[in-house]
This record gives structure tokens, sequence and C-alpha cells, in this order.
């Protein structure tokens, strides 16, 4: 932070100079270093295998991704308040039976259950929020508590009985495309452009770095920390159901274990886009790289013949370069 | 200071209800156990002890060894241990008196059971059931109570203080489980269910252990599903290879201990938050895992290598590891100098390091120590069944956290017991089993497990508002 102020007394840089001294900064920023290891990475697999720098490859890709960069948008959020939320995964799958549930067996109208299992997703994310703001209890634990209990939940109500034959338009969320980008890619673009203009443009995203930082400082200073809170995590619980729905469309089926496993690869993204995970730090164009990252390193790979298995081990190891080196470089700048 | 603390100063010494209930207590299982009908024998049906001792020459009951052995020495360390904590002032009165009772009334049922039925078959544990259970649970939190009269300094026996800390909660919720679960379907209480139950869930409290000194130090481990499966199948490879089968089953201690080296030097020396770098382990030693094995799951096991079938003494091996670890690991971190370091960095990473710890030195000892009990924990999946799978235990991580969670161990560190994790554990179990014996869904347990951790919190909650007010 210091490093960026210049010395009044100092006569001022030269504008070239200036120049130079942003292009660094913006280089050795987390995105730029990230943005760097993405493009060296997509020059290494499109060498590797012709089909992969193909316009369909990557909006299939961008299709499969989708469901998990709609979650990490505000998982970017609730980590920069020093927060996080375990229960992402149950929530869509909760919200996925509630979907299948109320329109199967209870016999609504389709679009009806979509608007209820919308809202049952963002009051499972307020109920975190609720225990979490009201009773101070660490986020680590309340959502692995509901992790547990959504998830229990699911398979409860459903007794693990699957449900099928959606009608056709359904699969639009899903499957199908718009202007020929695939649906569910725009709502993640668009979720994304709001998500960024909320970091960067709005009061709230000044407070969730605010919170972050110092979440005594912010509550002192009359910021509305328990608002803000219940606001963001409400946030992750309606995106969840929000990617439950884009789910079912997408494999035409609801079943209580789906979204097993999405919070790690929600977090690992985030963490990964240079998120901080002691708060304070972070930014949505982070995260966004951090998944394409992910995706393409899993695309890439299994065309080139690697089988997924290897996939993860390259992707853990990704993982914590990326934060090693990010640590290494931003010591040097400040050192 | 709220006036309801100062009224409860002012008047120590009134004979409260909280004084007497668990004398009423005690009476009520000791009239239960001579006169309700409490056992089922195939020709009696429900009966009494009374009605027991008359028919005897119908009936099949016969103290197995390893009761005749434990029993009664589970009776004389109860009954010796009230009667010596009575002689200390210091102590709960009331709670020392109950000790001693329960001790008697464990040895009386012994005698009575010995004299009629020594020479007959059958299962003595499953015969004493309820009553038997109660008793020796009553016993074992009268013990604790006596000795672990933490935040009220214990003049008078209050209920209150049972739930005072996590441990004494703990085993209350136990009870009060084992006994509705055990009125509902009394197979329940059967001897071989209860030594299941326990066995079923000690591998998950042995890596509770480790999982317990991570999380008292203010860091977490989400790798360890990972590498239990890896571990479980370095070790059943090597018992299949013709490998001597004491380097089976220690080989995975040194492997884990050198993953959690390695965890442990990212996260003390690099500096990576510790949940960034097992959730990169995580990923890395499940792809290690499916790649060496193919997915082919370790067959053929030399029966040498069952380590969690054996049974010295008719006690089965996975009980014996889980409390003798236990036991040893709590006394450990309570009484020698890393242990007490582990706390102290836990509560104040700061202070501690002001005070002259080696941040670095405490950080890597954790991820170590944590490396070879999830060592000892693989070797003990990986011997409880004939196959070893090759994909790491579904849940694992989740299961336990969960356990350290509930058994009182503060994520934010500094605090807790490697007991409560343990207890924590069966009691997860006991709710999972005691979920099929009353005909409920298993399905739902995951949202009983999360509903736990609910109740855990604000139990702790209300915990820490009671000690501030």
């Amino acid at each position: 932070m210091n490093s960026n102020t210049i010395d009044p007394i100092q006569p001022n840089p030269t504008k070239s100079a200036n120049f130079g001294k942003r292009l660094r900064s913006i280089l050795f920023s987390q995105e730029g270093i990230l943005f760097i290891i993405l493009m060296i990475v997509m020059a290494v697999l499109s060498q590797l295998n012709e089909n992969f720098l193909t316009s369909s490859n990557l909006l299939n890709q961008g299709r499969l991704m989708s469901e998990v960069g709609l979650v990490a948008l505000p998982m970017t959020f609730i980590i920069i308040t020093a927060g996080i939320d375990l229960s992402v995964g149950s929530i869509l799958g909760l919200s996925a039976i509630v979907l299948g549930i109320l329109w199967k067996n209870v016999g609504l109208p389709l679009e009806l259950a979509i608007v209820l299992c919308l809202v049952i997703g963002s009051l499972a994310g307020l109920v975190n929020g609720l225990f979490i703001v009201k009773l101070d209890v660490p986020p680590l634990i309340m959502t692995l508590a509901t992790l547990a209990l959504y998830r229990g939940l699911a398979q409860g109500v459903s007794q693990a009985r699957s449900v099928t034959g959606y009608p056709e338009w359904f699969y639009i969320f899903g499957q199908g495309r718009i202007f020929g980008i695939p649906t569910q890619l725009w709502l993640f673009i668009f979720g994304t452009i709001i998500s960024i203009i909320i970091l960067r443009r709005t009061t709230l995203g000044r407070y969730l770095y605010a919170i972050g930082h110092n979440p005594v400082g912010a509550k002192f200073s009359g910021l509305p920390v328990s608002r803000v809170l219940l606001t963001i995590y409400a946030y992750s619980g309606f995106m969840a159901a929000l990617a439950a729905v884009i789910f079912v469309s997408r494999v035409t089926t609801t079943r209580s274990d789906m979204g097993t496993g999405l919070e790690l690869d929600v977090i690992a993204a985030v963490v990964l886009g240079g998120t901080s995970i002691f708060g304070g730090k972070g930014s949505i164009l982070g995260t966004l790289i951090g998944l394409i990252l992910i995706q393409l390193l899993k695309n890439g790979l299994a065309l080139s013949g690697v089988t997924s298995d290897a996939t993860i081990i390259v992707i853990g190891t990704v993982l914590i370069l990326a934060i090693l080196i990010n640590n290494f470089v931003q010591s040097r700048r400040e050192g | 200071m709220t006036p309801s603390l100062k009224q409860s100063q002012l008047q120590p010494n009134k004979l409260s209800f909280l004084i007497v209930l668990p004398i009423l207590l005690a009476i009520a299982v000791l009239l239960t156990y001579q006169f309700a009908p409490f056992v089922n024998q195939p020709e009696l049906g429900a009966t009494t002890i009374s009605k027991l001792t008359e028919t005897r020459s119908n009936n099949e009951f016969k103290l197995s060894t390893n009761g005749f052995i434990l029993i009664p020495i589970a009776a004389f360390i109860t009954l010796f241990l009230g009667l010596w904590t009575l002689t200390n002032t210091q102590l709960n009165r009331a709670a020392s008196i109950l000790t001693a009772l329960s001790g008697v009334l464990i040895l009386e049922y012994f005698v009575v059971f010995w004299m009629k039925y020594s020479d007959s078959g059958g299962d003595y544990l499953s015969a004493m059931a309820i009553g038997f259970w109660t008793l020796l649970a009553l016993a074992i939190t009268m013990i604790l109570q006596v000795f672990i009269p933490r935040v009220v300094v214990a003049k008078e026996f209050q209920l209150r203080s049972l739930v005072a800390n996590q441990e004494s909660a703990i085993i209350l919720a136990l009870i009060l489980l084992v006994v509705v679960v055990g009125l509902i379907n009394p197979r329940f209480l059967a001897t071989r269910n209860i030594l299941d139950i326990l066995q079923g869930n000690a591998y998950i409290a042995v890596a509770a252990i480790g999982m317990t000194m991570v999380i008292v130090t203010g860091n977490i481990d989400i790798s360890i599903a990972s590498l239990v499966g890896l571990l479980a199948v370095i070790s059943g490879r090597l018992a299949v290879a013709d490998a001597p089968i004491l380097v089976a089953w220690l080989v995975p201690l040194f492997v884990g201990a050198g993953a959690g080296a390695v965890i442990g030097f990212f996260v003390a020396y690099l500096r990576v938050p510790s949940i960034v770098v097992t959730l990169g382990f995580l990923s890395i030693l499940k792809g290690i895992l499916i790649i060496w094995t193919n997915g082919q799951r370790v067959t053929d096991i030399p029966p040498a290598f069952y380590l969690a079938q054996m049974k010295p003494l008719g006690i089965p091996m996975p009980i014996i590891f889980m409390v003798v670890l236990t036991i040893g690991a709590a006394l450990w971190m309570r009484y020698s100098g890393i242990g007490r370091s582990f706390y102290a960095y836990g509560g104040n990473a700061e202070a501690a390091r002001l005070s002259g710890f080696s941040e670095k030195r405490i950080l890597m000892q954790v991820f170590i120590l944590n490396g070879v009990f999830v060592g000892i924990a693989s070797v003990l999946y990986a011997s409880q069944l004939r196959i070893i799978q090759a994909t790491p235990p579904p849940g694992l991580e989740l299961f336990v956290i969960t356990a350290v969670v509930v058994g009182g161990v503060s994520i934010l560190g500094g605090k807790g017991t490697v007991i409560g994790a343990m207890l924590a554990a069966i009691l997860l179990n006991t709710i999972r089993s005691g979920m099929i014996f009353v005909n409920i869904s298993p399905f739902w347990i995951q949202a009983v497990q999360g509903i736990l951790i609910l109740v855990t919190v604000l139990i702790d909650l209300i915990r820490r508002k009671r000690q501030l007010s």
C-alpha cells in the first residue's frame, strides 16, 4: 500500500516512468501474474492438441464452468470478508431436490417450482448468515454444520430417489444457446459484470473489504456489518440454487448427491484467483481467471490424453504454486 | 455481576432440587432394576431380576470371560474412586457418593449374576442390559464430574455443571440416547452391537486425535481422506507383496509423517494458509492414489495383516487403539511441554512467539504428528475389511472435523481435548446405529450430524455467555 503513494517532496516522475510503474504494478498484481500463467498454459495446451483452441470447445468449457463460476462470485465476496461458505454444494443439492419434488410430487407448475427453488436456496444462505451474524458462530463451523444439514435434508426428503422427465423447454438453461453462446454462460457473464460493479463501484463493495480487513473496526465505524454479511450469505445461497437449476437442466435429472464437493472446486478457484483466505483482499477478475485456468487445465489435459485423475494432481499443484509465486512476488514488492 | 450469580453465592449450601436429583435418579435406576421388566428372555419374555432368580433353571445366562474379568475391575475402580474422592474436601461430595454407589450397584449385580448363572450359556452384558449400561455411564459421568470441575468450582452438585464442559455434555447425550433407543428396541443394547458401535468409529477417533492437535493450533487439514485412502493401499499392497507384517503396519506411519512434514513445511516456512495447502493436497494425493492403483482395490491380503480384527483379551483391537491413544494423547497434550505449546500457540500465536516458542517448530510438530495419527488410522481402516478400496473414504475429513468440533475443540484454536473428540466420534456412530434400530431412514443421518454441530455451537454459546456474565 505504501509503495503506491508518491513522496510529495520529490519531483513528479515523468510520464513514461509513471506508465512503466503502472504497467509493472498491473503485471505483478495477483491478476497479472495469474493472467501470465493462464496465457502460458493456453499456449502449451494449444500446442499439445489442435482441438483445444477452437471456439466450439471453448464455448463448451464455458458451459461446464458456469455452475462453479456462478457460485464462485458470492464466494469471492464472502472470502473477502474473511468468511467462508462450505455449504454451497449442499444448498445446490437441496435446491435441486426442492425443484424436483415440488414439480413432480407436489405438482406445481415448473416455473413456480424454479422460483421456489431459488427462494429456498436464498433462505438456506440466509440461515447461515443469521447464525454467523446474530450468534457469532464462526463461518467455518456454521457452514460445516449446514453442509451436513442441507445435504441430509436433501437425502432425507428425497430418500435418495431421483426425479426425471422434465419438459423440453426447461433444458434451455443447461443445454440451450442464445445467440450461439450457451445460456448459462450468459447468466455467468451477467453475474460477473454485476459482481465486478458491486465490488468496485458501490459502497457495499468497499464495506466488504473493510469488514475483511478489520471486522471490529468496521463495526465501530458504523458500517452495517450485519446487513452486509446477511446479504452476501443469502446471495451465495441464491447463486447455489441458480446453479442447481442449471445443473438439473444440463443433466436432465435431479439427484440428492448433486453438487457434492462443489465447495472445494469453488474455493480452489477463488483462492487461486488471489483472494486471501484471511480476508480483505481479492477481486472478481482474479476469481474469473482462476476459474478459467482450472477449467482449461482440466479440458486441455483431458484432450491431450491425460486421465482426469492426473489432472487433479496438476490442479492441486497449480493451486499451491500460484499461491507460492504470489506470496513471493508480493513480499518482493513490499520488501 | 448479575443478581442471579449473587444469589447463588449467598446460599451455597441450600439443599436444592439439583442436589437431590441425581440421588433420586440412582434410586430410580435401582428400583427399575429390581422390579421393572428389563430383560427379554426367550422363554420368559420381559422379566425382572427376582423372577429370573426363581426360574434360573430355564435360562441361558453366562458370564463371558472378559465380562468376568472386566466388570468387577470396573466396579472396584468406580467404588474406590468414589470413596477416595469422598475424603477430598475440595471435590464434589454428592458426585463422590454417587460414584461409590454406582460401583456398589455394578458389583452387586455382577455377584448376583455370577453366582446364579456362571455355568450356563448366554451373554452377560446383554442380560444386564439397560440397567448395567445406565449405571456404568452414570459412574463414568460421576468420575468425570468429580475430576473435571472446570468452570464451576464444585461446592455443590449442580445439574448445570454437567453441561459445563463438552465432555460431560456428550456423555449425558450418550446416556440419554442409549436409554431411549434401548427402551424402544432392547436389541440395541446387545454387547455385540455396543462393541460394533465402539469399533466402527475407532479409526475416525484416532484420526481425530491428530486433527484435534491441528485445530488447536488454529489450523485445519482437509486432505486426510485422501491420505487415509493412499496409506491404506500402501499398507495393503505391502502386505500382499509378502513384506513382514510389521513393515506393512509401520510404513504408513512414516509415509503419513512425511506427508505431514511436507504440509507443515508449506504452512510453517512458506506461509501458505493450511486450508489452501491441504485443499491442494486433497487433489494431489487423491490423484496419486487413483493413478497408482488404477482404481483397483487390494485383495488377497494375508490374514495376519488384519490388525483391526484381532481381539486380545476379547476386546477388539480398534477399541484398544482408540482408548489408549486418546488417553495417552490427552495426557501428553495436557502435561508435556510440547503439548502445552500447542495450546499456547493456538490461544495466542503472537504471545507464544514473544514468549520464545518457535512458531515453525510447533507447526511442523503438529502436522507431522497429525500424519502419524492418520497413518495409524489408515492401518485400522485398511485392516477392518478383507478388501481395501482404492478410493478415499468419502466424507471422512468432514466426519473427523465434525467429531473434533462436536467434541468441543474451538476452530479458533487454543481450546479443546482429544477425549471430547473421541466421545463425539462415538456419539456420532451411536446415533447412526440408533437410527437403524428405531427404524429411521439412514438418509437422515447427515441432517442429524448437522443439527448436532449446531446444538454444540449453541451450547458453547450459552456457556460462554454465562462465563462472561
